[in-house]
């Protein structure tokens, strides 16, 4: 907070005292950016669905609730400069491998089981699908007109961006999104709860609020979803507006509650890809080599950055002996530990660690 | 009652029950979060045992971007919240004991998290229940303390965990007395 108000000093008058705080001027800018695109997207608000309102207000809430964790969240001093050498190494040629490894198929999940990867993929991409079919429906970026029968144009942004008939595949598709996506979502949501409720591993560490209600959220967007779906096809439109009232309410609960639960990882976990890419980057300039082994263990910028961010937090591991423990490498530290508990200099024994994992 | 994980390093006879108890924690996966080394490997067989000793100001916390190490109300800092690490490995080079373990194929730092589901319950975590040697104790602070007057030398020579620590630690630490010269009775 500090450096930010010299900063502001130093300049002058910047764009930033037109606000009364990040949070503020965020807001702004975002609420801004929504109006104007749906300004645009809906031919200057000629194609409102207002049945849709209560979206946005909870888009909206939800917005306010992210900045206000986001900023909170990056104003840590180790987010703070990740999240500034993560943005300054984003034309890295590695980062749209990175970006689909970690954020479209999670490679890493798979590794830590083919089960939870399956499920993750199935809810993950089923949100994802939902949302890119229910916010530009919201705020009219996307809508459907009828200009001869049996042709629909999709109007996106304001343009046409095709014509199709109104019983091929694409408007089956189109149809169908929210249909296939809560589908995806219940399986998923099924798995999980499988798992929670039977897997003793994933039992041992669970909390109910913190990892059962984002599911069950989930579960019950997904099956008013659905059943609006049922009361459609099957029931005439039989409680239509009630179920789709109840609908609407779930979304916007969990929108609310998504930057402060569990699901708060999903608009967070773009900075992994910064993580990857500040690691990669900063290990092919300059490696840290340990001051007892010599091994390279960690590059030298994110040693300094770590020893910075302790440092802010009053903690320095300066030895007597001279060097400090961030100089060593891990297995060094380690031994360097025993080594001050026997008396005797353990890290300088040239012998690897050995039998570490309980294998006789 | 609140109990401590109490470290009396020089009972340690190496026989890595605590290694292995530790993969049989719930959610550990069958993985173990802990250490144990030879104090002088080539000359003789004493061994210690090495964990995290969970500090009052945890190092590897403070230097998670992500907050994905959570602090437990009982002290214990956990191990990284999977859906939120991700995977930088500033708690690895910031802890001062070198405790964290990462995962580079899972993306995923994984460290001792003093079996949270049995220690927020009172039971004895997984390492302190099979050591043989009573190296690892689940005690009351009474009995810490009561320890200390048994032990009490009136040297300075039996310590628990600070200075001879970076920090105040939730686990203690007792300083060895066989290596001192000091003979103990059991
Ligand atoms: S000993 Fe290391 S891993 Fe354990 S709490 Fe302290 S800093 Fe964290
Ligand atoms: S590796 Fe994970 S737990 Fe460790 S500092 Fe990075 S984000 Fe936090
Ligand atoms: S307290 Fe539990 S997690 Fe920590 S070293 Fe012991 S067995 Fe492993």
């Amino acid at each position: 907070m500090q450096t930010n108000t010299s900063i502001n000093k130093k300049t002058g008058r910047s764009i930033n005292d037109a606000f009364a705080s990040k949070f503020a001027k965020s807001m702004f800018l975002s609420v801004s950016a929504l109006v104007i695109l749906s300004f645009i997207g809906t031919r200057m608000f000629t194609h409102v669905d207002l049945n849709l309102y209560g979206y946005m207000v909870g888009t909206i809430v939800f917005i306010g609730g992210f900045f206000y964790r986001f900023i909170a969240w990056g104003e840590r001093p180790p987010t703070k400069i990740l999240i500034k050498k993560g943005l300054k190494l984003l034309k890295r040629k590695s980062t749209p491998k990175t970006a689909v490894n970690h954020l479209g198929i999670y490679d890493f999940i798979k590794n830590r089981g083919l089960y939870r990867w399956v499920q993750h993929i199935l809810i993950g991409w089923g949100c994802v699908l939902a949302c890119m079919v229910t916010f530009p429906l919201v705020f009219g970026w996307m809508y459907f007109t009828m200009d001869d029968n049996g042709h629909y144009t999709i109007v996106l942004m304001g343009l046409n961006l095709m014509t199709v008939k109104a019983d091929g595949i694409i408007a089956w598709f189109s149809y169908n999104a929210l249909n296939i996506s809560a589908s995806m979502v219940i399986a998923g949501v099924c798995m999980a709860l499988h798992r929670r409720l039977k897997n003793m591993q994933a039992r041992a560490e669970q909390k109910f609020i913190y990892d059962f209600l984002p599911l069950y959220l989930l579960l019950f967007i997904s099956i008013t979803g659905l059943l609006l779906t049922v009361q459609n096809v099957f029931l005439h439109g039989w409680m239509q507006p009630q179920m789709s009232l109840i609908h609407q309410f779930s979304v916007i609960v969990t929108l609310i509650y998504l930057p402060f639960g569990k699901l708060a990882h999903i608009p967070f976990r773009p900075v992994s890809v910064f993580a990857r890419n500040y690691r990669e980057h900063y290990g092919d300039q300059a490696m840290k080599e340990c001051k007892v082994c010599g091994d390279h263990f960690v590059s030298v910028e994110q040693s300094n950055d770590v020893i910075n961010v302790l440092g802010v937090n009053e903690m320095e591991f300066n030895m007597q002996d001279g060097f400090n423990l961030a100089e060593l490498c891990l297995p060094c530290r380690r031994k360097y530990r025993i080594s001050r508990f026997s008396g005797f200099a353990t890290h300088q024994v040239k012998v690897k660690e050995a039998n570490q994992n309980a294998k006789g | 009652m609140k109990k401590r994980l109490y470290l009396e390093l020089e009972n340690c006879i190496g026989c890595r029950s605590c290694l292995a108890a530790c993969t049989q924690c719930g959610g550990h996966e069958e993985r173990n979060r802990n250490y144990v080394y030879d104090v002088n490997p080539l000359v003789n067989r004493q061994t210690m045992p090495l964990m995290c000793l969970h500090c009052v100001n945890p190092a590897c916390a403070r230097s998670c971007p992500a907050q994905a190490i959570q602090i437990h109300e009982t002290g214990a800092v956990l191990s990284a919240l999977v859906e939120k690490c991700i995977g930088c490995q500033n708690c690895t080079i910031a802890c001062p004991y070198g405790i964290p373990k990462f995962d580079t194929e899972q993306n995923l730092m994984y460290k001792c998290d003093l079996c949270i589901d049995r220690s927020k319950d009172g039971i004895p975590p997984m390492c302190a229940s099979v050591c043989p040697s009573n190296t690892l104790q689940w005690l009351t602070d009474e009995e810490i303390e009561a320890k200390q007057k048994q032990f009490n030398l009136d040297n300075g020579k039996w310590v628990t965990s600070m200075p001879y620590l970076e920090g105040e630690t939730n686990v203690r630490v007792n300083l060895p007395g066989i290596l001192q010269g000091v003979t103990k009775l059991f």
